[in-house]
């Protein structure tokens, strides 16, 4: 026979936590809980990757388009300019066929480019620490190419910054939900626990035990379970990784997603950070909750 | 050692169960507290190990006022406190060994001083081979013993025990009171409740009696001192 004296001291349960109803279900409550939460840290993860590669290739591009009807001549002259214009590093005419795929998953394969009236298409690379006084060339290229637009794409990404700022504020409100709920189910259940132990702890206190002695039991069974429900669902969100990114390759989705995937060493820092949190968070909540309540106590 | 000063108790607005008791246990003394059940008497050792503060009057004990003391002071004293319940309280899920090392472990001994001086002290009881046995598979007796042993491991100034000789034959009665006296030469002053009277007049010991809350000493005390 096992005797539990060689447990550490630390471990040993005088109370009978671990027989607990509580026990078999809070890890899988927990489990989903950090799930969730992992998740959406990752989640946070590939967006701040997205807007800074985004960011990092749209700061240094511009467009210009140019009517379909404008002449060889004009458009000679406006690469001209463009090249002359302090800042811009390389300039390239898109074929009207590369323009034609561009439009093709709107517009099918059947259509002839040549059948529509395509504007032309120049790709201008620019050096993004350069300043550029875009009025003024806007200005000069519309003297050349009346109509010519001039798209630095700005306005887009203040567009779609605007929303990834949502979506995070979104996702953190997820992650703070999450962590009330651990928070509501440990107190749930270390009060169940003070209730159906109750007879245990009154004699534990007569025999001279603080309710520090007490509490240090909850917190020590509240860490287990939190632990144990932290791995299963860092585990489960590990799992869902490793499927999304594959798949995300499948589809050809914006390279953060299908990128490093568990290669990336943040996604496992948060995956055991949110696990670890789980236990802690578990840990600190039954402790408060026991004190709180064993005050009340004769 | 123990103090009470017209001490009385009721639980909410039902009558007073103990009326000004007023009571001194003395260093090192052996005291019998009879009375027929339902006098008061486990009322009355629950106000004096602390599991119930009493309605008014002054509980002090080892020199301290119980009654004005916080929860720190309440836990030091208990801890001065060998308790031997009715019911034994034994902790089901816990070994034997276990149960009788609780209080040391609560106080913060070592590890190596329990398992020395657990199983000698279970030896002493007569229970070196249910060590590792839970308490729901061992005889009332047994039960019994291993209740007066985790009272008594940690060697406290004040031993009480509520009725241990409620429910066992005159033999054994008498053997558990040899225990208890045994205990009491070591400088632990011992308090027995007892409903029986008879019994309790068969020792030489000082003796309160209980009656319907009221506390006096009778007369054959004079001889026990």
């Amino acid at each position: 026979m096992i005797s539990s004296l060689r447990l550490p001291r630390q471990l040993r349960l005088d109370l009978p936590l671990r027989r607990d109803a509580s026990g078999r279900f809070l890890p899988w409550i927990i489990a989903l809980m950090v799930y969730l939460a992992a998740m959406g840290g990752i989640g946070l993860i590939w967006l701040a990757d997205m807007l800074s590669q985004w960011d990092a290739s749209l700061a240094s591009t511009l467009t210009l388009q140019v009517p379909s009807d404008t002449s060889q001549p004009r458009i000679e002259m406006t690469l001209h300019t463009l090249r002359q214009t302090n800042g811009v590093v390389s300039t390239r005419l898109l074929q009207p066929d590369e323009t034609a795929k561009l439009l093709e998953p709107w517009l099918g394969n059947t259509v002839a480019a040549s059948d529509l009236p395509l504007p032309r298409l120049i790709d201008v690379q620019v050096d993004p620490q350069a300043t550029i006084d875009y009025d003024a060339l806007r200005k000069q290229l519309d003297s050349i190419v009346p109509n010519a637009q001039l798209d630095n794409n700005r306005s887009w990404l203040v567009g779609v910054r605007a929303f990834a700022l949502r979506v995070e504020g979104v996702i953190t409100a997820g992650v703070v939900v999450v962590t009330v709920l651990i928070i509501a189910i440990i107190v749930f259940a270390a009060r169940i626990g003070l209730a159906i132990h109750r007879s245990v702890i009154e004699l534990l206190h007569l025999l001279g035990a603080q309710d520090s002695y007490i509490a240090r039991q909850f917190q020590v069974h509240a860490l287990t379970l939190g632990l144990r429900g932290g791995i299963i669902g860092a585990i489960a969100a590990a799992v869902t990784v490793m499927v999304l990114v594959p798949a995300a390759h499948m589809l050809e989705l914006p390279a953060p997603i299908t990128g490093y995937g568990l290669l990336d060493w943040r996604v496992w820092v948060l995956l055991v950070a949110t696990g670890i949190a789980a236990g802690a968070v578990a840990m600190v909540t039954a402790r408060i909750t026991v004190l709180r309540q064993l005050a009340r106590m004769p | 050692m123990v103090r009470l000063e017209n001490v009385g108790k009721r639980y909410g607005a039902d009558a007073e169960i103990l009326h000004d008791v007023s009571l001194t246990l003395d260093t090192g003394g052996f005291y019998f507290l009879t009375g027929v059940s339902g006098a008061g008497k486990t009322t009355l050792l629950k106000i004096i190990y602390l599991a119930e503060p009493p309605s008014r009057g002054v509980v002090t004990l080892f020199d301290t006022n119980a009654s004005t003391a916080d929860r720190v002071t309440h836990t030091s004293l208990r801890r001065r406190i060998g308790i031997v319940f009715q019911d034994f309280r034994l902790v089901d899920h816990l070994s034997v060994r276990d149960n009788v090392a609780l209080p040391l472990r609560i106080a913060g001994a070592p590890e190596r001083e329990i398992r020395e001086n657990v199983p000698e002290l279970l030896g002493w009881m007569g229970l070196e081979d249910k060590l590792d046995f839970r308490p729901a598979t061992l005889s009332g007796g047994e039960q019994q013993r291993v209740a007066i042993a985790r009272a008594i491991v940690r060697r406290p100034d004040l031993l009480i025990a509520d009725e241990p000789t409620g429910n066992v034959d005159d033999e054994i009665a008498m053997l558990l009171v040899r225990v208890f006296e045994r205990i009491n030469k070591l400088g632990t002053t011992v308090l027995i409740a007892t409903h029986d009277v008879a019994f309790a007049r068969q020792f030489a010991h000082r003796r309160y009696h209980l009656d319907r809350g009221a506390l006096s000493m009778p007369a054959e005390n004079v001889a026990a001192q």
